[in-house]
């Protein structure tokens, strides 16, 4: 008796899991609605040279935070890549500053060299720029108007190149600086 | 066979079986006991005994059936930590799924913590990830019982406590429970994980309860490491030493109750 109730139990357990399996939402980007100050960004490239968000201005501006063990880092970095060119191509100001989360040059290197990302790497090893935009998660990521202003966030992969962010990007470009 | 040969094989056999059962008890050295709540739910726990004044409770919510857990409970039993791993996904009939963790009832949990305070040892608590809302979950509970009291603390590894999904630029929005227990805490978080940008914000809210909060980072360790398929070198040697890790632990939670 005791063994079919224990049968009946594991039985129901699977086919719980089973049914309950979730499927992935696609992140998306958030609009800002209520005022997010752009906190300061100056930090040495990966190369050794300094980069001041601020001198950015009049481009629309892509600022990632990630790290080499965050797998949909890793993942979208490609779909990064496609989106510079595709802007490029249609002349439109933009940019992408992506920020690692405190590794050593070493560890991005060895990361750089494998996955070859076409864009600025800032390296902010101590974490103090992660503290500063309130960064608790990766990738987060912030679009920034030709203003300096923070338009959209998002946290999470997505694929960058996609009609619907080239487009929020175009539109942003287009505005007034 | 001349008397003497016959002897020494006879010993040697003796000998050998002496062994054979020695080694089975200590691999078997667990056992299940069966706890009822009063709405009459059956709850099995995983026991691996110990001679120690410390015993830990872990909500793996399936007794302890992964391969570190056991290996990690067994060690501590070793060293005189008492572990009991109570089975709350079966004892429920829930799914091995997330959203499960709200539907277990903090009375079967406070229901074992009674049982486990019959030994006369200090009772600790101990969950990983999502599981750490309900250890927060059962010791306001359980404070909320016994007015003025405290169990010995919590163990929290790589809590995952966040009520919604981070957003860039916002501060984290945690579960209901955070901030709500005096119990002394131990937040352990990988170093290669981007949660741990997030401890010193974790720590001052689960402060806000009155508990004592200490929080460490492990190096070179992602987030879920001994649950991992891809382990690297670090990681299974943290994994390895895992018990020593609870029980230092355990020893700083030891220290806030002085």
């Amino acid at each position: 008796m005791k063994v079919s109730v224990t049968i009946k139990k594991v039985l129901f357990t699977t086919l719980l899991s089973i049914f309950s399996l979730s499927t992935l939402h696609a992140a998306e980007l958030k609009k800002v609605e209520s005022e997010l100050i752009t906190p300061a960004l100056k930090l040495e490239t990966l190369d050794g040279k300094s980069l001041d968000l601020k001198d950015e201005m009049g481009k629309v501006v892509l600022v990632q935070f990630w790290a080499t063990y965050c797998t949909p880092c890793r993942v979208e970095m490609p779909s990064m890549n496609k989106l510079i060119k595709k802007l490029e191509a249609d002349k439109v100001p933009f940019k992408i500053i992506a920020v690692n989360m405190g590794e050593t040059k070493a560890e991005v290197e060895k990361f750089v060299d494998v996955v070859k990302p076409e864009f600025t790497i800032l390296m902010d090893s101590k974490g103090e720029n992660v503290q500063a935009w309130n960064v608790f998660a990766a990738p987060s990521n912030f679009i920034i108007d030709t203003k300096g202003k923070i338009r959209y966030t998002l946290y999470g992969g997505v694929e960058w190149d996609s009609d619907e962010i080239t487009k929020v990007i175009k539109d942003l470009a287009k505005e007034k600086s | 066979m001349s008397q003497p040969s016959q002897h020494i094989i006879s010993r040697l056999i003796i000998l050998s079986l002496s062994l054979l059962f020695f080694n089975s008890n200590v691999m078997a050295s667990d056992e299940i006991k069966t706890f009822e709540t009063s709405d009459s739910t059956e709850i099995d726990v995983r026991i691996f005994s110990a001679k120690g004044d410390k015993l830990l409770i872990g909500f793996a919510c399936d007794q302890g059936a992964s391969k570190a857990e056991e290996k990690t409970s067994q060690a501590l039993a070793k060293d005189g930590v008492e572990v009991w791993m109570p089975d709350m996904l079966s004892a429920y009939m829930l799914p091995k799924v997330r959203s499960s963790l709200k539907d277990i009832p903090t009375n079967g949990l406070i229901k074992i913590i009674k049982e486990a305070q019959k030994t006369n040892k200090k009772v600790y608590l101990v969950a990983s990830g999502p599981d750490t809302e309900l250890i927060l979950r059962v010791a306001q509970n359980w404070e909320d019982l016994h007015k003025g009291k405290t169990l010995g603390g919590a163990i929290l590894m790589f809590p995952r406590l966040n009520k919604t999904k981070p957003e860039p630029g916002q501060p984290p929005n945690y579960q209901d429970v955070v901030g709500k227990t005096k119990l002394p805490l131990m937040v352990l978080e990988g170093e290669r994980t981007p949660n741990r940008w997030g401890i010193q914000h974790l720590t001052q809210s689960l402060k806000q309860g009155g508990s004592t909060v200490y929080a460490k980072l492990i190096p070179d360790v992602r987030g879920y490491f001994f649950k991992r398929n891809d382990p690297n070198v670090p990681e299974d040697l943290v994994t390895s030493q895992m018990s020593g890790l609870i029980k230092a632990s355990l020893f700083f939670l030891g220290k806030a109750h002085q």
